[in-house]
């Protein structure tokens, strides 16, 4: 039908079918702010306005909005620097959007940019509680929804015309850090463990200057920087793998398997392939047999190779049984339909306690199945660990008391609003192009060669704007599928998943039984420690080893007793990670860890509770500290050679102060009148704490590499391979290049990522891209730095060249005179010796130094239903120096906010023949705006000395408390304890029963 | 999915087009559902230009166009607190700005917030042709037979009702694992209605006053298991919550 759309005041006369969404159209016309998010419309990114009014257009047909004024982010505000034009800039709102870091991936932004003016043009003055409201409607994975909030809040101030203040840190002056805890002028290496750095807060919504005295000189590092791609995002500019037209393309589409585990005895793509429109159908008899396996790690992948691009065998409900490539989705999904495929049914195993019986059904009997150390398919054994720590059972028998539990933790998905996603093409030079949507582009390029039957040499993996990844892009998902396709076709071709794919056919965090042990002497010494998982791997082993690994590594290091026990510890983890029907499991921020702290700062709250403790004396009196060497470093290293390695820094004990002052600890902890609510005696408030650590990515493996060239005028690029999923390291490596170069940041021009073009780095995992990468960064810029004040030394006849600094865009020299890096540019370029003033530098870290924190949370616990409402968390957390507050804090909201979903309402479950109950956002819920509780964040800063400018992690961590801290928090409140999470009314009822 | 649609200004040709055996053709509210990919393959009329959207009170009643939109209804300040309780609950808002009452109505399942309060003010369709009345709970478990070739115009509630509306869920804007809506007319009639579970919300009790409520719920669910909840969790819960429905009330200005 034909169609007239009025779209941002331009007619637009447009041929569509009569259910094409609007959604559908706005794409076609080049409209790429209006996302997909899902095909139910739930999340919002689609979101226009009409007549005004925020409608997801993902559900709206393009019919339906005939006659009606609608209006894309394209329509508001532009680039404020447009040549010779004048333009009107950014509206007040996407200004305000970029300035309080409202922005993270970025893919939601422009649906919230929207939902927002149309709330301001019908209320110029909202509450928070509006706000959140008008947001409700679109779906945020990475921030929170605190800063878009604020945002908004600012935008409307604006707009009013009031002033606001500069978000440079110098409204909410530094909390000061103790006396004690800062470092001894004369020798700061020589505190006990090696501790180096000062500590020092910097809390709130905007954190403030740290006061860190090494970090007091910085100029740009540890400031609150604009994010170097914000502009762009809250444009809605074609930044995503999505966004691209293409002559020819085709649309790609799977058929995935309606059974848990079945032989495929036969399949007829005929009649699909006949189907008009159809230019290629592939089964299992069209494309080779290649072994791979599809966890984006480094070369050897530590796990097995048990994943076929199409095989003979289906293993999981979604698994993949053939694919179609078509000239619009309607014809793809139509050809699925008509392959005709004939199953063997198997009997599934759904319950991860049968994996390994005897007699259980084996889900690899491939004979072309490659092991990786102990994995064993004849036992559904995808991996195995064991590792003993000093004398566990003389541990046990020293102890007074022996505590003994099981835990179980959910399967659930990492929910990137941004599916995945990618286009594969042809180039000029007949080398495959892979536009992906990916945390691991080289990974990605190394690992589908074989597999695609190309030499690595012959492609290249472009990483455009990622949508969030959570982990669930350190895969190579779903290249695959596209390549073969343009391979068969020779035809460009997209694969984006839809949202039920992500539930069915995606990665997931691996859900486990563990099995904790710990011996405890009645001073509350910790003795030994034991902890035994089932980990459920789901149907292929990705990850398996090195996620699971890291639930040991990470949470049982954490305690390692006191005195003697402190200076031998005494644990034990094993594992056996196991092959399921259920979908296969992979990487999730945490990465194994927020499996390991559910149990154990569970078990340590029952143990400090049962034997008359304060829970954080008990944790801190065990604790890890500076000093002392990580137990697991010489036991285990994802499959590598472990190697000693000491902590340096560890600011536990200052988060657990801080923590506890912002949330009140010492006013509600142990006073039984706080925790009853006036007039609600159904309802009881408590308070709960978990003690956490992490990693800053792996130890002599993560390697991260950059390259910076210095332009004409002074500015400069930085390439790098490290990928920004929307966390901002663009913007934290940016500002640790202008550091060393004395430039703004603004002069930083920063890429990432291209196979081609842009140094190796490994991706973005392992909370490793601000360390690992920032330090490659740091080594390039040293080098170009170097050249910049040999040349600057030359030209104002400076008699050192060391002793010139670089400053505001300039090199001055001691005398003080000085000359402008253009103009230093210029000279190296055109006027004398000429030469490309450029370096590359790379960096890979003997150690993984852990960030610590101590995560909050108080909530409400109705004693006659079982709800939970959770009404606060706070994180107090030591990552190290902080390169930008707000960037980091950003990170800390939005993973405090899933984190929280775990902890409450988020899983996945399936049914007897392995059929998943979620497949979409109204089953599967994530945090919305309007129903989040309140979010603080407290940094604590240490310097660590093994990075040039002290940073640890902070990407990871703030998913490792919150649920354990909710759960003793239920426990506080109402006595009872749950042991498997989420937290749910259910079990919060059926448990005060039992106990009453 | 949509093989055509139609925009009518006058509702005769909506009812014309409503008529129709092939293709099967359905009302067209916001689309939030009816939008969503599906393989069946059907006709829409769109309602938008019928004037079905007015929300207006005629003495003790408020009646609700068809095709008003969920926003509209909450910010109509006649509306029962409980009620705007459920709209919130019931959907964000930007599906707020789309979502139609009698589409919303018909597309429910057991676990709409929206639904179960609407349920239990016991509303009245008007159904065309013919300017039929039927009472929402007659039509909630005929919807696949009564409904085809109808077109629902006008949804009116009582002014006149006290509405409470309560649930569980797992997190507060997440879908509830049990709901419950409590309408008190003046005269003392009280209707109990149950959400969260099944293929349609449920009417637990319609007395001349609240007499037996918390009973008739807790009966009322006492087999609504499923993978979300058990029977148990959710017949107890649901007593819970209709005693505080009912409590509530207590505490509500008498409308």
């Amino acid at each position: 039908m034909k169609l007239t759309l009025l779209i941002n005041g331009i007619e637009h006369q447009v041929e569509a079918a009569s259910g094409d969404t609007l959604y559908k159209v706005l794409r076609s016309l080049g409209y790429y702010g209006v996302k997909f998010g899902s095909e139910g419309g739930e999340t919002g990114v689609d979101s226009v306005l009409l007549d005004g009014k925020p409608i997801n257009a993902g559900f709206y047909l393009a019919a339906q909005a005939e006659g009606h004024k609608i209006a894309t982010i394209e329509a508001l505000g532009e680039h404020p620097q447009q040549g010779w034009k004048l333009t009107q800039g950014l509206h007040p709102l996407q200004r305000a959007f970029v300035e309080t870091g409202a922005i993270q991936c970025g893919y939601c932004t422009p649906g919230q940019i929207l939902a927002s003016k149309e709330l301001l043009e019908r209320n110029p003055s909202p509450s928070e509680a509006e706000v959140r409201d008008a947001l409700s409607g679109v779906l945020c994975r990475c921030t929170g929804y605190k800063k878009p909030v604020q945002a908004v809040l600012r935008a409307a101030a604006v707009l009013r015309g009031e002033t606001v203040d500069p978000i440079d840190g110098s409204a909410q002056p530094p909390i000061p850090a103790p006396a004690e805890w800062m470092p001894p002028e004369e020798s700061p290496g020589d505190l006990p463990g090696g501790f180096d750095g000062g500590f020092a807060t910097q809390t709130q919504v905007m954190p403030q200057i740290k006061v860190t005295p090494e970090t007091e000189a910085w100029q740009q590092v540890g400031k609150p920087e604009t994010k170097v791609d914000a502009v762009k995002l809250v444009q809605g500019k074609p930044a995503f793998a999505a966004d691209i037209e293409m002559r020819g393309l085709l649309y790609a589409k799977v058929l995935h398997s309606p059974h848990a585990h079945a032989r495929i005895k036969s399949i007829d793509a005929s009649k699909a392939r006949a189907l008009p429109g159809v230019a290629a159908v592939l089964t299992y008899h069209d494309i080779p047999r290649v072994a791979y396996s599809t966890a984006g790690q480094s070369d050897p992948i530590p796990g097995p190779l048990d994943c076929f691009s199409l095989d003979t065998k289906v293993r999981f409900v979604g698994d993949r049984v053939a694919f179609v490539a078509a000239d619009t989705p309607e014809i793809a999904e139509q050809a699925l339909k008509l392959i005709e495929v004939e199953y063997e049914l198997l009997v599934p195993i759904l319950d991860v306690r049968q994996s390994m019986q005897p007699g259980a059904p084996i889900i690899h009997d491939e004979p072309d199945y490659v092991n990786f150390a102990d994995s064993d398919p004849t036992r559904n054994l995808a991996a195995e660990i064991r590792i003993d720590i000093g004398d566990v059972a003389q541990g046990f028998a020293e102890a007074d008391r022996v505590f003994e539990a099981e835990y179980v933790v959910p399967k659930v998905q990492q929910a990137h609003i941004e599916p995945h996603v990618v286009v594969t093409y042809w180039d000029e030079d007949d080398r495959l192009v892979i536009r992906t949507s990916t945390q691991v582009p080289f990974h990605v390029r190394r690992m589908i060669a074989p597999v695609l039957g190309l030499p690595v040499k012959r492609i290249r993996v472009v990483k455009p704007r990622i949508g969030g990844g959570f982990g669930g892009k350190q895969e190579m998902l779903i290249e695959d599928v596209a390549a073969h396709l343009t391979i068969a076709t020779k035809r460009p071709v997209i694969y984006e998943y839809t949202r039920e794919e992500e539930f069915i056919a995606s990665r997931s965090r691996h859900p486990m039984r563990i099995q904790l042990k710990t011996g405890v002497k009645n001073d509350g010494t910790i003795t030994a420690n034991e902890m035994v998982a089932l980990s459920d791997t789901g149907a292929n082993g990705a990850h398996a080893l090195t996620v699971t690994g890291n639930t040991g590594h990470k949470s049982m290091a954490l305690y390692v007793g006191d005195g003697k026990y402190r200076e031998s510890p005494n644990i034990r983890f094993y594992a056996d990670i196991v092959y399921t029907n259920h979908p296969p499991c992979g990487a999730y921020r945490g990465y194994g860890v927020p499996q390991g702290f559910w149990p154990v700062e569970r078990h340590m709250e029952k143990i400090a509770r049962e034997l008359g403790f304060d829970p954080l004396e008990f944790r801190m009196k065990n604790a890890l500290r500076a000093g002392e060497l990580h137990p697991f470093s010489t036991a285990w290293s994802e499959g590598r050679e472990p190697r000693p390695e000491t902590i340096e820094t560890c600011g536990l004990e200052e988060c657990v102060q801080q923590g506890k002052a912002a949330i009140g600890w010492d006013q509600k902890f142990g006073d039984q009148a706080w925790h009853a609510v006036p007039g609600k005696p159904h309802l009881r408030r408590g308070i709960g704490v978990a003690t956490v650590m992490q990693g800053t990515a792996i130890p002599y493996l993560d390697m991260g590499g950059a390259s910076i060239k210095l332009n004409d005028d002074g500015s400069f690029n930085l390439l790098i391979g490290a990928t920004d999923l929307g966390t901002g390291s663009d913007t934290v490596l940016a500002q640790m290049a202008a550091e060393i170069l004395g430039v703004p940041v603004d002069d930083v021009l920063v890429y990432s990522s291209d196979t081609d073009f842009t140094p190796f780095d490994v991706g973005a995992y392992a909370s490793s891209t601000t360390y690992v990468s920032g330090a490659a960064v740091v080594d390039a810029a040293e080098k170009v730095a170097e050249r910049i004040k040999i040349r600057a030394a030359k030209m104002l006849n400076a008699p050192d060249y060391q002793t010139i600094r670089l400053s505001d865009r300039q090199a001055v020299a001691q005398d003080g005179s000085s000359i402008t890096l253009a103009e230093i540019a210029l000279n190296s370029l055109h006027h004398e010796d000429q030469e490309q003033i450029m370096a590359v530098g790379s960096y890979v870290s003997p150690v993984a130094p852990p960030p610590f924190a101590a995560q909050f949370a108080e909530v409400t616990v109705d004693t006659e239903t079982g709800q939970i409402v959770v009404d606060k968390l706070v994180m107090a957390v030591d990552s190290g120096v902080i390169v930008n507050p707000i960037t980091a804090s950003g990170q800390i909201e939005g993973g405090m906010a899933q984190a929280l979903g775990y902890a409450v309402c988020e899983e996945m479950v399936y049914d007897e023949q392995g059929r998943p109950r979620e497949k979409d956002f109204r089953d599967y819920h994530i945090f919305m705006a309007h129903e989040m509780p309140e979010l603080e964040t407290i940094f604590v800063e240490t310097f660590e000395p093994s990075h040039p400018f002290g940073v640890k992690a902070v990407a990871e961590i703030p998913l490792d408390g919150v649920a354990p801290a909710v759960g003793n928090a239920v426990f506080d409140a109402v006595g009872v304890h749950i042991d498997d999470n989420p937290v749910t009314p259910e079990k919060v009822w059926r448990a005060l029963k039992e106990k009453n | 999915m949509i093989i055509e649609y139609h925009r009518p200004d006058e509702l005769v040709a909506a009812l014309d087009l409503l008529a129709r055996k092939e293709p099967v053709t359905v009302p067209l509210g916001g689309g939030t559902v009816l939008n969503q990919p599906s393989e069946t393959e059907v006709a829409v009329v769109d309602l938008q230009s019928l004037g079905l959207n007015l929300i207006q009170s005629r003495g003790r009643t408020l009646d609700l166009g068809a095709a008003a939109t969920l926003q509209s209804l909450l910010d109509a300040p006649e509306v029962p607190l409980g009620l705007k309780a459920a709209i919130r609950h019931e959907a964000t808002y930007n599906i707020r700005q789309a979502a139609t009452v009698a589409g919303a109505l018909v597309a429910a399942d057991g676990r709409s917030p929206f639904a179960t309060a609407m349920l239990a003010l016991a509303p009245e369709l008007t159904l065309q042709p013919g300017d039929e009345k039927v009472l929402y709970g007659e039509v909630l478990p005929l919807r696949d037979e009564k409904l085809p070739g109808c077109l629902i115009t006008r949804v009116a509630i009582p002014l006149n009702v006290q509405l409470a509306y309560q649930y569980v869920a797992r997190a507060p804007a997440d879908l509830p694992i049990v709901c419950a809506a409590v309408a008190k007319w003046p005269s003392g009639r009280t209707r109990v209605v149950l959400g969260g579970y099944g293929e349609a919300p449920l009417l637990a009790m319609d007395g001349p006053n609240p007499q037996g409520a918390i009973i008739a719920a807790q009966d009322a669910y006492r087999e609504a298991g499923d993978p979300w909840a058990s029977a148990e969790y959710r017949s107890d819960v649901a007593a819970t919550l209709t005693q505080r429905c009912l409590d509530e009330i207590k505490e509500q200005p008498a409308r």
